[in-house]
């Protein structure tokens, strides 16, 4: 036993040792330690031996831990598909197994966007639903019956663990195998990342993360050796990753930024080179393989950093060779003819992409966010806060500045590229809440390297002290300057860091990042649990009691699950491509009945649902998210919606008596509250007709529908779907009618007799 | 009546046979959705010779809607009689032969009690109700008993499931209390006699009618049986007109009186496991009670069904297979329900059985309980199976609860197959490990990198130098021990022994160090150097060793006074630190 303990002691410090060099430099105690004396045979004796062994168990650990912190909701609900967006992957791949991959990529979903229609197979990335179903074809294939709803939920957590090795070999080619281990602990269970990939969030980021680190991983390789092959392996990587994730673009313009950075340096080498062009051909002609990305690779502006940096290390290239073999003076001609030249070609370029409107992209971005409201409306585009950067790193966010400045210290090719990936990530990260998500793996491995150094600098000494023969160290020199105590201090200082980083991570996990949303639990005050089922319930009966073609119009939150659940036709769904028809929607649900009336009917309206959170206190309803209905119907339908009309004169949008005629009288505000007024009696504080979400009394107690119906109500009134009345038969026309008719000259005499015989 | 007289002219042998109902007392149970018909049946032998059976006759209008027909003695413990389909030439409707179980003898009397159920024959009426209605349904049958004989004198009586009446045919007057209406007795009544009775009444049990079910049986040799239904519901009553109001629903009783809310589902006492979802996930709303005879499981459907609504659930649970598989050597035998409860007074319109056997299961025989279709058996693969399961699969239509007994599957498995999987997964486990051992030890690359392989060769020469240099301070510190212990007992002699072996180990280690100095040369190595200056070093360190020694020998022989020796001794072992130390850096940087 104490031999284990030695050896891997040993193996400790190997690891943490710079480089990760084989060598065995922790002198042992005893002398049957690491020395090979021992009664151990083959290669548990030898240091490698043991430092596979280790980072071996540490990685699976890593992966196990990851893998099992987000299964939260799957062990206090079920293996349930979550939110919206994953409805529709899981509704895709469920297409792809069902039909195979030929008939995926070229479905035509006539379900969404009704009466348009959508071409799923040209407009997604595909790489999830491919992952996905190609494990669900192997698992069968090796008669694993196993479902494919399961496949897809589990899939980002086992894919969480690939992410954790990625980033293990990267910060491994960065610093060093400790480092390596460390970060692969952080990514392993860090919130920032869990937010994405928890069991059943099956969306494009759980892969996505584990393809960037990947490919970054092997670029730096390719860099490093300059190798064709590791250069290649890396075009594979990015074509993984732009088949998964629209997230590539961050890949394609930090790998040129990088480049671009290590020739100003002055770090132009052979191997740069062969990466660099490698990389960009092969990397170019897969990426345009993948029918949503197609032609953008060379046509599109955010791309073309990539060609130009590209173009320019060719001309690199060629001014080192052309120095080589002319002479001083011949070399400045053409340098500077060069240079006119090359400045000639981009003006030209500038000139035509102004032209052709394209390179005005992040312009229109940016325009796009302030003056289209439903970009705006979607929470995760909003700017990050401070705290938010808290939550999701916790203790990482600190440190990685530390992690940061050891690599600019000693700067090398690799960590030019950590700190470039760094710098870009947190300006993202600070836009835009979503893209934290490429902020937490460089977190992860700058701290650990941050870390790494101190454990180094703290610990390798503790052990070093303690190496030396007893009679020796009976004089204690003070070594520089640092006593013991400072560095067991320092020491469990860190640990106890870490340890409250797990904590940190379990808990936001367990609380923030695992409800399925699609399923809700409340609380008794004896700690029992209710679940509040009334999403699946209202879905559940659309899908079996109502006609297979009925065509179900609602808030474009509830498409995707519409679709995958009640396997209904929607009129607008989560991919938001197409403004106006969502904004025709919004003008329904915000105009009064028969204005929209005559909207439903132009759209062939069957059935209308909507959320409605007044009866259990749900705050994300449709009445709270109805002034961006207001707004985007505003945005194309200036004349007829107005976002004042819906206010109070003093500006407040309330519910009650004192709110907007407008928005007393509109459908959405007749749908949530139809026969409301005398229900919700539920304690005797409250008056009748009390809003639990808004706290008010509504202002509207009478609704009388005329052209809908109640169709269903979910048993918390949850969801509440209405039925859009068909046009009744035609009257028998009464005698004063006919008259009326017979005084119309223009109608034709001959089909009059047929009229009313 | 008049046609079913010839009819019976016509059939002269069937009337020849001289059986006559002497007393006959219908019941018609109209409470739940099913019409529960039981006839008690006197017979008596009228003629001149013994019979061995009689015939039992179904109206052309109910027949398709047979589910069931049983025939019993009068006593409880009788065995039912086997039937056979006949057909009665130039009579509509549907019959059976009943088989005796000992002839009947000229003049003599015979009790039997006909049991038959027929589902979907209550029609809702009005076919579209409200919320707020209650459900009005009709039957429409006979007064009569058809039956080939004729009978003497009969009575029927009808039980209703409630009290509210809209209308009932009044033929002999009959009389009416509560939610009963009897007829008769009629007397003298001939043979095929038909007279239609129609009954308009409130029924508000729930109308619900599986419309097909699958129930897939898996056997597994390990002790589990697993069995799942997935089955399609519908409330078959009147069609629900107009608006579903939850507020209705929640705060008035009566609201929705004829929608099913909820039903127990009875499973066998050793289920576990038990789950109940649908195609989008588990249906939270059930609750499971285990009982001692049997463990209930209440189903809600994810809403309230009503008229015309539907659903679709899937159950589904383990048994342990000591209970239902039993085996005599290799003969293996299944005897379990071939249809299990899902509601009381259910009504299945289709049924699918699928019996998955293990792996290997060869002349496999099945005993059904009624005549059920056999379909094409099918394969069935799962984990770990190779040449795939057998399936048995069945259909039936039309079935009730009084279908729910137990078939027998007959089969022969040969044990040792049993292995088969755990080989699989060893044999798998096998290779995997052989193929790392084999991509690990074996060199795999298409180029020869000679600077990896003399990196390689170096480190592991570093490896062998690095343990030497600890052993030989190793043996510093054991002479220092020596020394410690010589300064104490003062034995010349064994720190004499100590130097000695100090100087042999020393020389060996030495030597071997020096050789792999010079193989570090020879690969070109720059660590060579580094190695030579630890020797260097070393030999000062040896030096020091000695003439710590060489003091200490000399303050025991009283040579120096302790107080110097303390302070050369103090000198010595600080320029040893420092050597010490200096190799360490050495070893460090190799």
């Amino acid at each position: 036993m104490a031999e284990h303990h030695t050896a891997s002691d040993c193996k400790h410090k190997t690891s943490s040792n710079a480089g990760g060099s084989v060598s065995g430099n922790g002198r042992p105690n005893s002398p049957a330690g690491c020395g090979g004396s021992g009664g151990l045979s083959g290669g548990l004796t030898q240091p490698a031996g043991w430092q596979s062994l280790l980072s071996f168990t540490i990685l699976f650990l890593a992966w196990l831990a990851g893998f099992s912190s987000r299964l939260f909701a799957v062990i206090r609900f079920e293996s349930i598909i979550h939110e919206f967006d994953p409805w529709f992957n899981y509704r895709s791949t469920h297409h792809l197994t069902t039909n195979g991959f030929y008939e995926f990529l070229n479905w035509f979903d006539e379900r969404a966007w009704y009466p348009l229609g959508r071409i799923v197979g040209g407009t997604v990335y595909p790489g999830l639903m491919v992952t996905a179903g190609l494990i669900h074809y192997i698992l069968n294939l090796l008669h694993v019956t196993v479902h494919i709803r399961d496949v897809c939920v589990f899939l980002a957590p086992v894919f969480s663990g690939l992410t954790a090795i990625s980033t293990f070999l990267l910060t491994r080619e960065l610093w060093n195998q400790g480092a390596g281990l460390l970060a692969a602990c952080f990514i392993a269970i860090v919130p920032g990342y869990i937010s994405r990939s928890v069991a059943g969030s099956f969306d494009n980021e759980g892969i996505a993360i584990f393809a960037l680190q990947f490919t970054y991983y092997l670029w730096v390789k390719s860099v490093k050796t300059g190798s064709v092959f590791w250069a290649i392996g890396c075009c594979l990587s990015y074509f993984y990753m732009v088949s998964a994730w629209g997230g590539y673009v961050f890949i394609i313009n930090l790998i040129p930024l990088h480049v671009f950075a290590l020739l100003l340096m002055q770090r132009f080498s052979r191997r740069l080179y062969i990466a660099y062009s490698t990389f960009y051909i092969v990397g170019l002609v897969l990426s345009m393989q993948i029918p949503f990305v197609g032609f953008q690779p060379i046509r599109t502006s955010e791309h073309m950093a990539a060609a130009g940096v590209f173009a320019l290390l060719q001309a690199y290239a060629f001014l080192q060779y052309l120095k080589d073999r002319l002479t001083r003076q011949e070399f400045q001609t053409l340098f500077f003819l060069g240079v006119s030249l090359a400045a000639g070609v981009v003006f030209l370029t500038v000139i035509y992409l102004t032209y052709t409107g394209e390179s005005h992209l992040p312009v229109m971005l940016r325009y796009a966010k302030i003056h289209i409201p439903i970009i705006a409306s979607v929470s995760e585009h909003q700017p990050t806060t401070w705290v938010s950067f808290f939550f999701d790193l916790h203790i990482l966010v600190c440190t990685f500045p530390a992690g940061l400045w050891f690599c600019i210290k000693n700067i090398n090719d690799e960590r030019v590229f950590v700190a470039l990936y760094a710098i870009s990530a947190v300006y993202f990260a600070g836009v835009m809440v979503r893209l934290m998500l490429t902020l937490t793996p460089v977190v992860c491995m700058l701290s650990a390297i941050a870390f790494s150094s101190v454990f180094e600098h703290y610990l390798g000494d503790d052990m070093k002290r303690e190496n030396p023969p007893a009679e020796d160290s009976k004089q204690d020199r003070p070594e520089e300057g640092l006593g013991p105590n400072i560095k067991s201090i320092v020491t469990m200082l860190m640990l106890m860091l870490l340890m409250m980083f797990a904590v940190h991570c379990t808990w936001v996990t367990s609380n923030a990042y695992s409800s399925p949303s699609v399923v809700l639990a409340s609380y008794n005050h004896d700690g029992s649990r209710n679940i509040l089922d009334d999403f699946r319930e209202a879905y559940y009966w659309l899908r079996q009691n109502t006609d297979e073609h009925a065509r179900v119009m609602s808030w474009w939150d509830y498409g995707y699950q519409i679709a995958g659940m009640a396997n209904r036709t929607t009129l607008v769904d989560n991919n938001t491509w197409n403004n106006s028809h969502i904004a025709l929607v919004g003008k329904a649900m915000s105009s009064n009945e028969s204005a929209a009336y005559e909207i439903m009917k132009s759209l062939d309206v069957d059935y209308v649902l909507i959320i409605f959170g007044g009866v259990i206190g749900y705050s994300g309803d449709d009445i709270n998210k109805f002034l961006w209905m207001v707004r985007i119907a505003e945005g194309e339908h200036p004349k007829d919606i107005r976002e004042s009309d819906y206010f109070t004169p003093q500006g407040e949008f309330r519910v009650d008596k004192a709110g907007s005629p407008t928005l007393l009288n509109c459908l959405m505000y007749k749908m949530s509250y139809y026969r409301f007024g005398p229900y919700t009696r539920l304690d005797f504080r409250t008056p009748p007709g009390f809003d639990r979400t808004r706290n008010a009394e509504i202002g509207n107690k009478d609704i009388r529908l005329k052209h809908l119906e109640e169709a269903f109500t979910s048993e918390h009134w949850l969801v509440r779907i209405y039925r859009v009345k068909k046009q009744e038969n035609r009257q028998a026309l009464d005698h004063k009618l006919r008259n009326i008719a017979a005084k119309q000259k223009y109608t034709s005499k001959k089909v009059l007799p047929s009229l009313f015989h | 009546m008049q046609r079913s007289l010839i009819a019976c002219f016509f059939r002269a042998s069937l009337c020849a046979e001289g059986l006559v109902n002497e007393d006959v007392k219908r019941t018609l149970d109209l409470s739940s959705h099913l019409a529960k018909i039981t006839a008690e049946i006197q017979l008596a032998n009228h003629g001149a010779s013994r019979v061995n059976g009689f015939t039992l006759a179904l109206e052309a209008e109910l027949a398709p809607h047979l589910a069931f027909i049983g025939v019993k003695g009068e006593e409880e413990e009788d065995e039912s009689l086997e039937l056979k389909e006949t057909t009665v030439h130039g009579q509509s409707g549907k019959f059976f032969e009943a088989q005796l179980p000992s002839s009947l003898a000229p003049g003599a009397k015979l009790r039997v009690k006909v049991e038959t159920v027929f589902s979907h024959v209550l029609k809702p009426f009005p076919t579209h109700i409200t919320q707020a209605e209650r459900q009005l349904v009709v039957f429409q049958g006979n007064h009569y008993l058809y039956s080939p004989y004729p009978t003497r004198s009969q009575t029927t009586r009808v039980r209703l499931a409630s009290k509210t009446v809209e209308s009932y045919t009044k033929l002999g007057n009959p009389t009416k209390s509560d939610e009963t209406v009897e007829y008769g007795p009629f007397k003298d009544v001939p043979p095929f006699s038909q007279d239609a009775m129609k009954i308009h009444y409130e029924n508000n049990t729930p109308f619900l009618s599986i419309s097909s079910i699958t129930r897939t049986v898996e056997v597994s040799h390990w002790g589990n049986i697993a069995v799942e239904e997935t089955i399609d519901l519908r409330h078959t009553g009147a069609y629900l007109k107009g608006p579903f109001s939850r507020y209705d629903y929640q705060r008035q009783s009566d609201s929705g009186i004829s929608s099913v809310k909820s039903f127990k589902t009875i499973l066998p006492a050793s289920a576990q496991d038990v789950y109940y979802r649908d195609e989008i996930g588990n249906i939270s709303t059930s609750h499971l009670q285990v009982l001692d005879d049997s463990v209930e499981v209440e189903i809600r459907p994810r809403f309230p069904l009503f008229g015309g609504w539907k659903t679709h659930y899937i159950v589904g649970y383990n048994l342990p297979s000591y209970e239902y598989l039993y085996n005599l050597g290799d003969q293996y035998a299944l005897k379990l329900r071939l249809v299990d409860h899902v509601y009381d007074d259910q009504v299945i319109d289709q049924l699918t059985v699928k019996l998955i056997l293990p792996e290997g299961a060869r002349n496999i025989h099945m005993d059904t309980p009624y005549p059920i279709t056999r379909s094409q058996d099918e394969l069935h693969y799962t984990y770990l199976d190779t040449f795939g399961r057998p399936v048995l699969v069945a259909t039936k239509n039309n079935l009730v609860e009084q279908h729910i007994q137990d078939v027998v599957v007959h089969y022969t498995f040969n044990k040792i197959l049993m292995l088969q999987e755990p080989l699989l997964v060893v044999g798998a486990f096998y290779i995997l490990f052989f193929t790392v051992i084999i991509y690990v030890r074996l060199d795999f690359s298409i180029t020869k990198d000679p600077a990896a392989e003399v990196r390689m060769k170096v480190a592991s020469i570093t490896e062998q130098v690095l343990t030497l240099v600890n052993k030989r301070l190793g043996l510093y510190r054991h002479m220092d021990e020596v020394v410690n212990r010589y300064k104490q007992t003062r034995d010349t002699g064994a720190l004499n022994s100590g130097r000695k072996t100090l100087e042999a180990e020393h020389r060996t280690l030495s030597n071997d160090i020096s050789a792999l100095q010079a193989r570090l040369k020879s690969e070109g190595s720059d660590l060579a150097e580094k190695v030579g200056e630890i020797q260097k070093l070393d030999n000062q360190l040896k030096d020091l060793v000695c003439r710590s020694c060489q003091e200490a020998e000399r303050l025991v022989a009283g040579k120096v006074k302790k107080d110097t020796y303390i302070d050369s001794d103090k000198t010595l072992s600080g320029k040893r630190q420092e050597l010490v130390s200096r190799i360490d850096s050495l070893l460090d940087a190799l």
